[in-house]
């Protein structure tokens, strides 16, 4: 029996926690979750690859049907020449070295990179890990502008890497406000690990 | 997505980033609860940051702004 998540209409990051919900109580069984925005088909396949589920992709009318199983049934699927199976990718890694977005007039480097943060809540795809490194830290301890959108990004299963040399350098260690203390070893592998690695 | 479906925002528009980094500033000081983010896709504005507020507290905004002498370009209600 295909267990079916209607995610219509549901604002992010609901479709994922239904969907995360299915796959949990699914078993091996398949699910087909059904979404009508291109971020919530996005973030959902995302998930479920990371989770290690096949994804089959069916346009219906306005809405996108997401058949998400662990072997054979997308392939059926692709048989039938209803759906395209999407590629299996990396992780995407969002490597912030810096508070500030871009270089040369620091106050507007802050408003760009509070923005960029802001705006990964509302764009597709949704990323796995964030790794704030050097004054990136500074965003991720009490008093950060952005500690709201980071929240949000946890929410939805978003990874957050702090490196811990680098809170530890600028005396913020006792502040961190959201996401893990890392070290290089584990920040390391995260960037080699990485299907894509983005710098904003 | 932003925050919470049931909290409601508004915009304020501005014609440059250095007014809406003033904008932030004297509303910060008459102590509401603002935060600079990117321009929402629907609006249309030459500058690309815009001030988000909680929708209730719209006439207190204006009043900031206006005993501040600022000029908005517009204030919208995010849908």
């Amino acid at each position: 029996m295909t267990k079916i998540v209607d995610a219509r209409g549901l604002a992010c990051p609901q479709p994922v926690i239904l969907t995360k919900k299915a796959l949990t109580e699914a078993g091996q069984e398949p699910v087909t979750t059904i979404v009508d925005s291109p971020t919530a088909e996005a973030n959902v396949s995302r998930m479920a690859q990371k989770a290690g589920w096949q994804v089959a992709v069916e346009a219906q009318g306005d809405a996108t049907y997401l058949h998400l199983s662990r072997e054979g049934t997308a392939a059926e699927n692709l048989a039938l020449g209803r759906a395209k199976v999407l590629p299996a990718a990396g992780p995407l890694v969002v490597f912030i070295s810096s508070d500030r977005m871009g270089r040369g007039i620091d106050e507007l480097g802050d408003i760009l990179m509070r923005a960029f943060l802001h705006t990964l809540n509302e764009v597709a795809p949704l990323p796995d890990t964030l790794v704030f490194v050097n004054s990136g830290v500074r965003l991720v301890v009490e008093g950060s502008p952005v500690l709201e959108d980071l929240q949000t990004l946890a929410d939805q299963g978003v990874d957050i890497l702090a490196c811990g040399t680098c809170l530890d350098y600028v005396e913020l260690s006792e502040k961190v406000a959201i996401g893990t203390v890392s070290n290089m070893y584990d920040i390391a592998e995260t960037l080699l690990g990485a299907g894509k690695v983005v710098t904003p | 997505m932003p925050e919470n479906k049931t909290v409601e925002y508004g915009v304020v528009l501005f014609r440059s980033v250095s007014h809406a980094l003033r904008g932030e500033r004297v509303t910060q000081e008459a102590g509401l609860k603002v935060k600079l983010i990117p321009v929402p896709r629907q609006f249309s504005s030459n500058c690309g940051t815009a001030l988000r507020f909680l929708w209730p507290d719209e006439v207190a905004v204006r009043l900031a702004l206006e005993e501040a002498r600022m000029e908005v370009e517009a204030i919208h209600r995010l849908e």
